[in-house]
């Protein structure tokens, strides 16, 4: 398979699936500051197990770079809907999965605009 | 000496972890060495991945600090069409005399090796006047977020196996005293081929 649709495909289901780990495991109702940090830390976690997954297959930076980014910005997000409480947690994974996506496409963009080795 | 050990028990998995990066970076890697001469010095071989990607014909003299490393590189080197020998061996300090070789080779190397200016400058010595300096080597983004990630993912990747994302390869090539020929990105500005000058 083409690695542009690869990168796409991963953006968006590490962002799914940590937008869905961070529901499970923020309790709903918390303080928004502790549910963006823990969100942040899961998010982390996350991270350095995908990569450990997805780097021997489809290259170390590739990967490393969005995840790192949607780690990040997912997990924090997620942490806080989380906490805010009533936000039904298709919808918080559907959000981890549309932020995965948008930074994929970003860093696809990024990387077409940098790379000066034809 | 413990650099050594942890390459050595690395040396059982690193083809595996490096199959991604063959796959993306197989067809650069190709096109970057295609400018490989005569004698040639290959540093850090590893397990030897990247020889497959050398233009055909040529002497190369593979090194590396890692035994392990070492006796997995022999076997693909039985599959290229030249000579090819290796030797154990620390980048920075090179058993060979002044002006020998007529291309160096890195891939990947200067981002572990310990004294990374004083290692280029061993490469330097052993290289002819003209010879050429070929790397693919990843290196700290200019970019605030990408540089921020790496500098974060630095401090686990030089714990685990002392590989540092955040060197600037390309200066430490100008201070080791080589002419830069160019730098091309191959991935974001972080992984390049850099081809410079004796």
């Amino acid at each position: 398979m083409n690695f542009k649709v690869i990168d796409l495909i991963i953006g968006v289901f590490s962002g799914i699936l940590i937008a869905f780990a961070v529901c499970r495991i923020v309790p709903a109702h918390w303080n928004m500051l502790a549910g963006m940090f823990a969100g942040g830390v899961i998010g982390m976690a996350l991270k350095f197990a995908l990569l450990i997954l997805l780097a021997p297959f489809f290259g170390a930076f590739e990967v490393m770079i969005p995840l790192s980014i949607i780690a990040m910005i997912v997990g924090m997000t997620s942490g806080m809907a989380v906490s805010h409480g009533g936000i039904p947690q298709a919808l918080i994974a559907s959000g981890g999965g549309t932020i995965g996506f948008a930074i994929a496409v970003l860093i696809y963009y990024s990387n077409k605009k940098l790379v000066t080795f034809k | 000496m413990a650099e050594k050990k942890s390459y050595d028990r690395f040396a059982q998995v690193f083809d595996f972890f490096r199959t991604g990066d063959m796959r993306r970076w197989g067809r650069k890697q190709k096109q970057h060495f295609q400018q490989m001469r005569g004698k040639v010095l290959h540093v850090g071989v590893g397990t030897g991945m990247e020889i497959l990607n050398f233009p055909p014909d040529l002497d190369i003299t593979c090194v590396d600090l890692s035994p392990k490393m070492l006796e997995r590189a022999r076997w693909r080197g039985t599959q290229y069409q030249g000579k090819v020998h290796f030797a154990l061996m620390n980048a920075e300090s090179l058993a060979f005399p002044d002006n020998t070789f007529d291309t160096a080779v890195a891939v990947c190397v200067f981002c572990t090796v310990a004294h990374p200016v004083a290692g280029l400058e061993e490469l330097r010595r052993v290289l002819k006047p003209g010879g050429k300096l070929l790397m693919f080597e990843h290196v700290l983004s200019k970019n605030p977020v990408y540089g921020l990630s790496l500098r974060f993912m630095s401090l686990l990747t030089e714990a685990l196996e002392g590989t540092h994302l955040d060197r600037d390869t390309v200066a430490n090539v100008r201070k080791a005293g080589f002419t830069l020929e160019y730098e091309k990105n191959v991935y974001l500005d972080i992984v390049k081929a850099i081809a410079a000058v004796k």
